[in-house]
């Protein structure tokens, strides 16, 4: 995993797709924890177990992990059917996962009743599959930082008010397919860790409706909801 | 024995298993009546543990060390209890995701959570048809079924799952269940489901008030 990224096809100001796979992750404790409820600062009876369980776990759940993201730039109106970004001239449209092997292994661990395990597994899988979603979208504002664009936060189907139906509108766009990914007819990521966004590229790019920011999402009882004080720096959260 | 009955509760609170494993087989060891360690120790412990949760004070791996605290000293004193002992059971909970939702973590902590308070778990896994929902109702003696939904493209079928077990006049023999991210009570409602629950803890304190205080098992 931690081999450098690699971009397989194609070269800016191409529109891609350009695919990342074999790219480095940061996994932070700290966020499995914010994944498993633990507010920030919330000291736990239970720490030094659960700590050493989290460390084992990170260590294993590494063979599991296999990142790879293809994206591509494309007009808003690209994204048929769906007017929300209609008016953004050029955008990137992305998909990225972790792969199968994860989750195959919290199903096997939950099945044998080992749900301690499985929970904190699930949990790093969620926290890979942003990293993964993060280094993509990295490497997005690296490419357009050239052309002197730069890039908005992501906003994804079916968080925020972008309805998960337009999954099926960006899975056509993106050649989703070719890192391993594909959508259910419930418009479902297989596999389950994988994250799909889009963002605006753009000289002052705007701030899309239904981004990442928390404060701005109506989702008020999101168990995942972060507050102000917990927004990690330079994703503008 | 009171002392002794305070450390069960201790170990389920604190989610040692080894710690409560130890403490089923001392039990044994020491000829204490099973029900009575199960039912003014651990149950204790465990009925404490979702108080906690409730109050914001557990963390979520917490709650599951103590449900496998709990599960391991019940298998362990289970099999021991006197023939014709009447431990009370919660009922039979029937659960799985419906079909077209993968999601399975969710759902299987919810099982972990019901059988460590008693209830006895059929668990159907994920991705499950309509269809086998009703079906494992007619054919079991489930008291609730319990469907989960993480998609707003999915929860359409636990509407599909009342209705059918209306069709097939199954309806009144089961309550039911639902949770998951896109789920609410407006929404149990609007389908004709009998309650909604928000969490692991939320589903066992429904359950419990749906199906009584519990039958004989």
């Amino acid at each position: 995993m931690n081999t450098s990224s690699t971009i397989k096809t194609g070269s800016f100001p191409a529109d891609g797709p350009f695919l990342l796979e074999r790219f480095p992750l940061d996994l932070d404790p700290s966020e499995v924890r914010r994944y498993l409820g633990n507010k920030a600062g919330q000291r736990l009876k239970s720490d030094t177990r659960f700590d050493d369980l989290l460390a084992e776990s990170l260590q294993s759940a590494r063979q599991w992990i296999a990142p790879k993201g293809i994206f591509l730039l494309a007009a808003g109106s690209d994204l048929c059917g769906w007017p929300l970004f209609a008016h953004l001239e050029r955008m990137a449209f992305a998909v990225c996962t972790i792969g199968p092997a994860l989750e195959m292994e919290v199903t096997r661990l939950a099945g044998a009743g080992k749900t301690l395990q499985a929970v904190v597994l699930d949990a790093i899988g969620s926290v890979a599959a942003e990293a993964t979603a993060d280094a993509v979208e990295q490497r997005i504002a690296a490419e357009v930082s050239g052309q002197g664009l730069r890039i908005s936060c992501r906003a994804s189907p079916g968080y925020g008010d972008w309805d998960i139906r337009s999954q099926t509108a960006l899975f056509s766009l993106v050649p989703a397919e070719r890192i391993g990914v594909r959508l259910s007819e419930t418009c479902m990521m297989i596999p389950r860790k994988s994250v799909s966004f889009a963002l605006d590229v753009a000289r002052e790019p705007a701030r899309l409706r239904g981004e990442s920011s928390c404060t701005d999402c109506d989702q008020h009882h999101c168990p995942y909801r972060r507050e102000p004080s917990e927004r990690r720096e330079g994703k503008g959260e | 024995m009171k002392a002794f009955l305070e450390r069960c509760i201790q170990s389920v609170q604190d989610g040692d298993a080894e710690l409560a494993a130890g403490l089923a087989r001392e039990a044994l060891e020491r000829g204490y009546s099973p029900l009575e360690v199960i039912e003014n120790g651990f149950v204790k412990g465990i009925r404490e543990v979702g108080r906690l949760w409730e109050e914001g004070v557990l963390f979520l791996p917490e709650l599951v060390m103590s449900a496998e605290a709990m599960k391991l000293a019940m298998s362990l004193l289970r099999p021991a209890l006197a023939k014709g002992a009447r431990l009370a059971t919660r009922g039979h909970v029937v659960i799985g995701t419906i079909e077209g939702d993968i999601h399975d973590i969710g759902k299987s902590l919810v099982a972990t959570m019901l059988e460590a308070n008693g209830f006895r778990i059929t668990d159907l896994g994920a991705d499950v048809p309509v269809g086998r929902f009703v079906d494992e109702v007619e054919k079991s003696d489930a008291d609730c079924l319990a469907i989960s939904a993480l998609l707003t493209t999915t929860m359409s079928g636990q509407r599909r799952v009342i209705e059918g077990l209306k069709q097939r006049g199954l309806r009144l023999r089961v309550k039911v269940l639902v949770g998951g991210a896109p789920c609410s009570h407006e929404w149990a409602q609007q389908i004709g489901a009998d309650g909604y629950a928000g969490d692991a803890v939320a589903a066992v304190v429904l359950a419990q008030e749906l199906l009584g205080s519990g039958t004989a098992q």
